[in-house]
């Protein structure tokens, strides 16, 4: 299979710097949950269920020893294109989430809830790479229509090399055959929250991946926020037709 | 959920009077609200997902692989996993046993055989993101709606390869795929299962948590094509102590899924025939 072609197009037509098709939807779940997001990247679809924030349960024995925020994501076995059962302490998942705490535990004001605990569900409806941006981009919209106080929105979104081209948004093929690495945006700044690389990369060619990845981040944050408006004027409209 | 004894009493006195009073203003053969949406897992060749209005909702996948027929004990293969539980509960293990009795009795077999020697196997996995009440009506639901949509791609070999031994080659046009349940032909439908409660002298389908809580005994009823079908199963749907069933309870149950079950049906497949695009997004 050709990842790039000498014409510039990759394998599902895309340009290098063009991503996939990018919907979400918040609040999906009012009846299920405090807060709940539907985020599709391409063929990657998640769903995200928050609920807190609320008494933890061990309240009294550890206040402060371990984390208020949890993240736990299920992946059922028709996720990928062949039938795979994971198990629940899968290693590569337990990775994920721990990756998930620790960028969320700085964007949460956790000062504002002490003694509570903040229990983010990731399900996984079907893979097709990007996975982890797909997580990050529906944790943050479910953060926020649960009403819990953030600094600022997370977009997340993975950029690979192909010899000397950086590539945007790449499916599962391409993150089979490329090096790549993930990185979260804090809001429209250019600070990097999440930056995750498993393979090799020249340091020379670094800079340009992170410069494609936060104009990339920047574009999901602008569509994550049209949807929150459009939320949010909604609400806003049953409200004053009341 | 915890109810106070006034509630249980209040709950209890409702239900068993002639005609019952339910909590949500229900009468007994009504069903609560779903929303319902299919064909919409890109790696799947079929997929639903059906939601109650008390938030309980359950997603199933159906996938299908070639088998040689003689290797195969079953040809159909369930698996329920639930959001945040052990795989190895005995309540999903439960779920299971139910589904597996009707479906893979009652499940029209033979439109799975591809050749004399090979057929197709189909994976139902059903995940259920969230319930209140007892999932088995709902996943029954989603488990028709998901074999309802579900493509296959069209065989463009021989069917008859008893003399020569021959791999099973398939078109690759999608567009060309058949159904596994034609929309034409309604008597081979996928099997439904359908719960119902017993309070008094009084049963009611698809009950909610609180009317479970307060149920004396609860049934499960099979039913396909028209027709109430085997198993017949009781169930408890509380935690509390139950009381027997008698035979009136029973045929009151059977009639009541036999009128509700041909409504179930027809709304379903309005459904499946309204929702026909893996690139519709399910929100």
């Amino acid at each position: 299979m050709e990842v790039y072609s000498p014409e510039g197009l990759r394998a599902d037509g895309r340009r290098w710097n063009e991503v996939r098709n990018f919907k979400c939807h918040i609040n999906t779940h009012q009846n299920s949950s405090d807060g709940s997001s539907y985020v599709e990247m391409g063929n990657t679809k998640v769903v995200c269920l928050v609920s807190g924030p609320m008494e933890s349960p061990s309240s009294g024995r550890k206040p402060n020893s371990s984390s208020n925020l949890t993240v736990s994501i299920s992946m059922p076995s028709f996720v990928s294109n062949s039938r795979k059962k994971f198990k629940k302490n899968d290693k590569r998942i337990q990775e994920l989430c721990i990756f998930l705490v620790k960028t969320f535990e700085q964007i949460v004001i956790m000062k504002n809830y002490p003694r509570t605990i903040i229990s983010i569900s990731i399900v996984v409806l079907s893979q097709d790479g990007g996975l982890l941006p797909s997580c990050v981009n529906a944790i943050t919209l479910a953060l926020i229509d649960a009403g819990i106080s953030m600094y600022d929105y997370v977009s997340s979104i993975n950029v690979g090399l192909y010899d000397t081209t950086p590539l945007l948004d790449l499916n599962h093929l391409e993150e089979n055959d490329l090096s790549f690495l993930t990185l979260g945006v804090v809001g429209k700044s250019e600070k990097i929250s999440l930056l995750l690389l498993e393979d090799k990369l020249s340091l020379d060619n670094l800079e340009k991946l992170l410069a494609i990845g936060i104009v990339g981040c920047h574009r999901i944050r602008d569509i994550m926020d049209q949807e929150i408006r459009r939320h949010g004027n909604l609400r806003l409209s049953k409200i004053t037709n009341k | 959920m915890i109810l106070s004894p006034a509630e249980r009493s209040y709950l209890y006195d409702s239900l068993s009077v002639q005609p019952p009073v339910r909590p949500d203003a229900r009468s007994a053969h009504q069903f609560r609200p779903i929303e319902a949406s299919c064909s919409f897992l890109p790696n799947s060749n079929g997929s639903s997902r059906v939601r109650l209005s008390d938030g309980g909702e359950a997603i199933v996948s159906v996938k299908t692989q070639v088998v040689l027929t003689k290797n195969e004990s079953s040809l159909i293969s369930i698996d329920v996993d639930i959001n945040k539980e052990r795989d190895d509960s005995n309540f999903i293990k439960n779920l299971i046993s139910s589904l597996e009795s009707i479906l893979l009795k009652k499940f029209p077999i033979e439109k799975l055989k591809l050749t004399e020697r090979y057929s197709f196997k189909v994976y139902i996995d059903c995940f259920i993101l969230s319930h209140n009440s007892y999932p088995l009506g709902l996943l029954s639901l989603c488990i028709y709606l998901a074999l309802k949509s579900t493509r296959l791609p069209l065989l463009t070999s021989t069917v008859n390869d008893r003399e020569i031994e021959e791999q099973p080659t398939f078109n690759d046009d999608w567009e060309a795929s058949k159904k596994l349940f034609e929309p034409s032909e309604h008597q081979d439908d996928p099997p439904l299962l359908f719960v119902v409660g017993i309070i008094g002298n009084n049963v009611f389908i698809d009950p909610s948590n609180e009317e479970e809580e307060v149920s004396e005994n609860g049934l499960i009823v099979g039913f396909a094509n028209g027709e109430i079908v085997p198993p017949v199963q009781s169930t408890n749907l509380s935690n509390r102590d139950s009381k027997g069933i008698s035979p009136k309870h029973i045929l009151k149950a059977y009639s009541m899924v036999r009128n509700c079950g041909k409504e179930v049906v027809k709304a379903l497949n309005t459904v499946v025939s309204s929702d026909d695009d893996v690139f519709t997004s399910i929100y």
